[in-house]
């Protein structure tokens, strides 16, 4: 009695592999329906008339789609260079210092897109922005690049972060004491060991700025549709098996993304 | 960097320490790590920091090497003051307890970090990698990641890395103390070969007293942020001067006795056998005769004897050690003494418990402590 308790599973609990196969039937048969019916032959979402890549065919030849798509990636990879730059020199002056008063102050304010919703964030900026744009004139991408930057900066920092921690502190003190300078001791010691952390968090930010709807929607001037408010706006009006095929390629991209994250972040130094 | 015979030297030492002093915090939460040390460590010595952890040897270690920077005094290394200096300024290197090989690059690279950071020419670093990994017998490593290496191979590529840009003073914080004990005694070794061979100054820190003991040229003895005595392993062990000092190294017999007579560093002390025998002092005591001191007496410094015994003890209990046996005596209530025999092959050296028995010291075996 006391060894079975001893062995406490939580598999052993009743009703366990039901709410398992119920949870994953939730989260993958929509996606999977998605999927499927973007090689549907018909225009219907209900009903299987065979195969047909012609959807993917129709997005391709889409401009507007094209248009949208080439914005959201730059925007994405952009936003997540600046993010990933800013993030990395966050995380080591919060890990690589000694304690100073305010350090979990300024951990919390770099986090703290994380924790404020979006719309209040898009409600800010977007009448943050419609000062500078009225008083400047100027109407560009910079606003969704900044927003989307700022927005990246936690999802970035914190794999960066994580990887500084676990780094040990006397493997820069011995490139010093081996003459490296501040910046050889960062180049040639700390940087290389820190670039998975950094990789992943240039990629975490990229998807998350691929996929930022809200924000995008707030900031956006005329033209500046991204792929996910382009698809937002579509869906709005008709469904039609091209936004299929539309979101199983972006699923593919995020999903590439994502294996390559965690490739590059399960490497231990 | 550090061409030994650049510079002006001060005398014979390497590296001299003048009231050096570090605080950590501030405050009531103020802790002083290392108190007002002053020490000179001569040019192609073997010097060791000894002592307890949270003793300030490694404070003292990191300040040498630029590590952190002192609160108060001096550190001259040849000639130089080195206050304000970083780690890459300083003519040493340092061999740290977990060695901190970088993982990322390969041993050959390791070993060549220092030279590449100097802008040394790339046949040079590749001349010098190789003789160093000839030195610390590593050559079919060369390409190895540290991670592809064992502990004891680590080591000798910190060995070699630390080695390799010639530095005055090597420096090492209880480099040994990951290593098994096999090979912690092979390492011993390799380290003496290896200081003997490059002339170099060695700082070792250790909290192992036999590593000091057998490895050493001189010996500081730390405690509480000072340094209480330093000298050769000899001087320190069959002199120690103060309680600590001699209860840290080795095993001692303290016995409280009465000053007799003082004849310039020696002294008459009276035994509990009633009896005078002469004890050395320690350099700078002149106690008054009739004051009350504490001696000490190390346990294979007595020898049990039919006649012409100090004093005598009855056995409470005999340990077999081996290569020796330790007799357990009570002189009186308060004192007791350890005694070592060593063992012959005729018999294992006990006495029965309860027998009384006649100690014997040998000349030159009583010290006087300063405290």
């Amino acid at each position: 009695m006391a060894r079975a308790r001893r062995n406490f599973s939580i598999t052993a609990l009743p009703g366990f592999a039901s709410i398992a196969v119920l949870t994953f039937v939730l989260l993958y048969v929509p996606i999977a329906t998605l999927v499927v019916f973007s090689f549907n032959e018909a225009a219907s979402m209900s009903r299987w008339q065979g195969f047909s890549l012609q959807w993917y065919q129709a997005a391709f030849e889409n401009r507007q789609v094209r248009d949208v798509s080439i914005r959201a990636l730059g925007l994405a990879v952009t936003a997540s260079a600046i993010a990933t730059f800013a993030a990395t020199l966050a995380a080591l002056a919060t890990t690589r210092t000694a304690k100073f008063p305010g350090q979990t102050m300024i951990y919390a304010l770099v986090n703290q897109p994380l924790m404020v919703p979006e719309v209040v964030t898009g409600t800010a900026l977007l009448i943050f922005f419609a000062g500078i744009k009225v008083s400047t004139g100027y109407t560009g991408m910079g606003y969704l690049v900044a927003a989307h930057s700022a927005f990246c900066i936690p999802f970035a920092y914190l794999p960066i972060r994580a990887r500084l921690q676990t780094m040990d502190l006397t493997l820069e003190r011995a490139a010093a004491d081996l003459y490296a300078n501040h910046f050889q001791t960062f180049r040639y010691v700390t940087l290389p060991l820190l670039l998975p952390g950094v990789l992943a968090g240039f990629m975490l930010g990229f998807v998350i700025s691929l996929d930022t709807v809200v924000i995008t929607e707030f900031v956006k001037s005329a033209g500046q549709d991204t792929l996910a408010t382009y698809m937002l706006g579509q869906i709005r009006r008709t469904v039609t098996p091209e936004m299929n095929a539309i979101a199983t390629l972006f699923l593919l991209l995020s999903a590439v993304v994502v294996v390559l994250f965690f490739i590059v972040s399960r490497k231990r130094p | 960097m550090a061409d030994r015979r650049d510079g002006p030297g001060s005398g014979d030492n390497e590296i001299e320490i003048k009231r050096l002093s570090k605080v950590f915090g501030q405050g009531d939460a103020a802790f002083r790590a290392l108190d007002d040390v002053s020490l000179g460590i001569r040019r192609g010595e073997f010097f060791t920091l000894l002592g307890p952890s949270g003793c300030g040897k490694t404070t003292l270690l990191r300040l040498i090497a630029g590590f952190e920077q002192p609160s108060a005094g001096e550190v001259i290394i040849n000639g130089r003051q080195v206050a304000g200096l970083g780690p890459n300024a300083r003519p040493v290197n340092t061999v740290f307890q977990n060695y901190a090989l970088f993982p990322h690059m390969t041993v050959a690279d390791n070993i060549g970090f220092g030279l590449r950071m100097l802008g040394k020419p790339a046949a040079e670093i590749r001349e010098t990698t190789e003789r160093m990994l000839a030195l610390v017998r590593m050559e079919a490593m060369a390409a190895r990641k540290p991670s592809e290496i064992s502990g004891g191979q680590q080591q000798r590529v910190a060995l070699a890395r630390a080695l390799a840009p010639q530095p005055r003073v090597l420096l090492l914080d209880e480099p040994l103390s990951a290593l098994d004990l096999k090979l912690r005694k092979e390492m011993q070794s390799e380290l003496k070969r290896l200081q003997n061979e490059t002339g170099i100054t060695f700082v070792f820190v250790t909290h192992d007293q036999h590593e000091a003991l057998t490895m050493s040229d001189r010996i500081a003895v730390m405690s509480g942020g000072r340094i209480l005595q330093s000298g050769r392993p000899t001087e320190i062990y069959n002199h120690p001067a103060e309680r600590f000092v001699a209860d840290f190294i080795g095993d001692t017999n303290f016995l409280d006795v009465e000053l007799v007579a003082v004849n310039g560093a020696t002294a008459e002390v009276r035994l509990p056998g009633g009896g005078t025998r002469r004890a050395t002092l320690p350099e700078g005591l002149a106690p008054d005769p009739g004051s009350h001191v504490t001696i000490v007496i190390r346990p294979e410094h007595a020898s049990v004897t039919e006649e012409a015994a100090d004093f005598e003890g009855t056995v409470e209990d005999a340990v077999f050690f081996g290569t020796d046996t330790h007799l357990n005596l009570r002189l009186s209530d308060a004192a007791r003494f350890t005694l070592r025999r060593q063992n012959t092959g005729a018999g294992d050296g006990a006495m029965p418990e309860g027998s009384r028995v006649g100690v014997r010291v040998a000349d030159g075996g009583i010290q006087v402590l300063r405290n």
